[in-house]
């Protein structure tokens, strides 16, 4: 980290999400407190991180803070980001921006008049093999990108079947908007934030309901309210500017091997970017990136590299930039309310159409 | 210092006005004579208190026959308002009805009784024979049964000293056969009324609760048995009632958290 100055950083909302980012806090040596209305969350975070907390976003807000993590349902990302940046506080909201589009609008627009930090929580952009596959890009290597092919499916991971992740109004939407959204992200990370010209989408619904869901491994717990009245998984064809296709793969639930890939297509060359989840881990990925040429020197060959690297952990880097942007009042270049923004646009306009 | 017995001394006169009131909500219109019979005062007693009423707007008179006045709708207004499990379920139960294209209720519990806070019809046919404010048994309708299912046991057999009262053949009037119930509806959080409490009328229903199982009420929605089959009824319904009712939940917790 850049800085020894140690913040006071509230995080709102204490769930699984919220307990990890306080974590990450705690070891950089920050101040944490925490706010949830929900008694057995704050009694959760008490055990797990033992510092202050209050019931309301309100009370958390007079404890002087510098910042604030917001990782609350979706629906509620709007008016807790809101009051805290008019409050003249900082926030990192975890992804996806909002619920809708219309409040991700609200957040983008209160982040501009009160000039406060607002950064997004798309982790994956930290991940190192995607900063080394973004470094290609820039280096031109692949030469024009004309397609990518991009997929995050995992067989069996709907989150918490009938928890708020699958409720439309709390949640803003289901697999598109849970998982989907770090493909929009990483797709308009590596396209240079292109301008997306067209799109063609299909969303599905064909296992929340089942009673029969057989599963090795269960994202969060299934929950009493038994919600589900979202889509589990989604097909898309994206057109950008300048004639660059990319197509999007998204599933909760497949009858199919999970997998969290993108398949750079470029006129020089080409790669493939692998960051599975890893079954069993709730935030660990696999961390792989290859590369594809063909080349004549000698006689005609192909040319397969893998990259080797650190494995790091991207939640940390993440909240590293987050307080050191803080801490200096420098907002970072990477993961801004506009990128998010921009992401939230494309997700609006495959539920606009289905 | 007051005595006990003198706090709960009632008033007859006040009581007696109610009992007309209740009277014309029943049967919609009357005329002074069929009160008189109906309640047991001399028609000239009668005659003051509907002249009392009517003079507040409390009683409306038309061609000689009284009817209920708009005037209690004011008070039932005003409470309403209060009722925060109103103001975050409406637009809820709105939903409901429009996603089931039937009568969709908000009900709460009071005094062991069901009472509707709110109720939203999205199509234009024939309604159901209830209205705002309705008080209804909680053994024998989909909502009350829910809302049973989160009260106490000490709580529930309170209620169940009362006596269950056959409202329809299907009513459930055996005592340990609504325990078995009440115990099912905890393990299932659907209730469902098959014509228990109107003929020719099925309602499912879920109860509303805090996070410590503090009882909020229940969203219920009705209809004709010809309108909702058994797919309907068992398994569309009870869905479309839980997106809601986890909605409303999730938004009471976190109240303090919407501008």
């Amino acid at each position: 980290m850049n800085t020894n100055t140690r913040l006071d950083i509230g995080v709102v909302g204490l769930g699984t999400h919220g307990l990890h980012r306080a974590e990450i806090l705690r070891e950089f040596g920050q101040r944490v407190y925490g706010s949830d209305a929900s008694p057995e969350a704050r009694r959760e975070f008490e055990r797990q991180v033992d510092d202050d907390h209050f019931e309301t976003p309100t009370a958390l807000f007079e404890q002087d803070l510098d910042a604030v993590v917001i990782t609350t349902p979706n629906k509620f990302h709007a008016p807790v980001a809101t009051e805290a940046m008019e409050r003249g506080i900082d926030v990192f909201i975890e992804k996806p921006l909002a619920n809708t589009l219309e409040n991700a609008q609200r957040i983008a627009t209160v982040a501009d008049e009160t000039d406060r930090i607002c950064m997004v929580g798309y982790q994956s952009r930290f991940l190192n093999v995607c900063k080394i596959l973004k470094w290609y890009i820039e280096q031109d290597y692949f030469g024009e990108i004309r397609h990518v092919q991009s997929a995050y499916m995992r067989r069996r991971g709907v989150p918490g079947r009938g928890s708020w992740y699958t409720s439309k109004e709390i949640a803003g939407g289901g697999a598109l908007i849970d998982i989907g959204i770090h493909v929009i992200d990483l797709l308009l990370y590596f396209l240079d934030e292109s301008r997306m010209e067209d799109i063609t989408s299909v969303t599905r619904s064909g296992f929340g309901g089942r009673e029969s869901y057989a599963y090795l491994d269960m994202w969060g717990e299934d929950d009493d309210a038994h919600m589900f009245d979202v889509e589990d998984s989604v097909s898309a064809f994206l057109e950008f500017e300048g004639d660059t296709t990319a197509t999007v793969e998204v599933a909760w639930a497949v009858n199919a091997e999970s997998t969290h890939a993108y398949h750079i297509r470029g006129t020089d060359a080409g790669a493939r970017l692998d960051i599975t989840d890893v079954l069993n881990a709730t935030a660990d990925v696999h961390q792989s990136l290859r590369l594809f040429e063909a080349r004549s020197g000698g006689a005609d060959h192909y040319l397969d590299s893998a990259v080797t690297t650190n494995r790091n952990d991207p939640y940390k880097e993440q909240i590293e930039t987050f307080i050191d942007a803080v801490a200096t009042d420098e907002p970072p270049s990477i993961n801004t309310v506009e990128q998010a923004l921009a992401v939230q646009r494309i997700v609006e306009r495959i539920y606009n159409d289905n | 210092m007051k005595h006990e017995d003198e706090e709960s001394k009632t008033i007859k006169s006040v009581e007696n006005a109610i009992l007309i009131l209740e009277e014309l909500r029943g049967c919609g219109q009357a005329g002074v004579t069929e009160l008189s019979d109906r309640i047991g005062l001399s028609k000239g007693t009668v005659h003051h208190y509907l002249a009392t009423l009517r003079k507040q707007n409390f009683v409306e008179k038309t061609d000689g026959v009284y009817q209920l006045g708009l005037r209690p709708l004011s008070y039932g207004g005003a409470a309403r308002e209060r009722e925060r499990v109103f103001q975050i379920g409406k637009d809820g139960v709105d939903r409901l009805a429009r996603t089931t294209d039937e009568t969709a209720r908000l009900v709460v519990e009071r005094q062991g009784y069901a009472v509707t806070l709110y109720q939203s019809t999205h199509h234009d046919r024939e309604t159901l024979p209830t209205h705002l404010g309705i008080q209804e048994d909680l053994h024998s309708t989909a909502a009350g049964k829910a809302m049973l299912s989160v009260m106490s046991d000490s709580r529930i057999e309170a209620i169940l000293e009362r006596g269950l009262v056959r409202h329809t053949d299907n009513t459930v009037v055996d005592a340990d056969a609504l325990r078995a119930e009440i115990d099912e509806i905890r393990s299932r959080g659907i209730a469902f009324d098959n014509e228990e409490q109107f003929d020719g009328v099925r309602c499912v229903a879920a109860a509303l609760a805090t996070e410590v199982d503090e009882l909020l009420g229940a969203i219920s929605v009705s209809g004709p048995v010809d309108r909702i089959d058994d797919e309907t009824f068992y398994e569309t319904i009870p869905q479309e009632i839980r997106n809601v009712s986890g909605v409303i939940e999730i938004n009471t917790t976190y109240r303090d958290w919407i501008d």
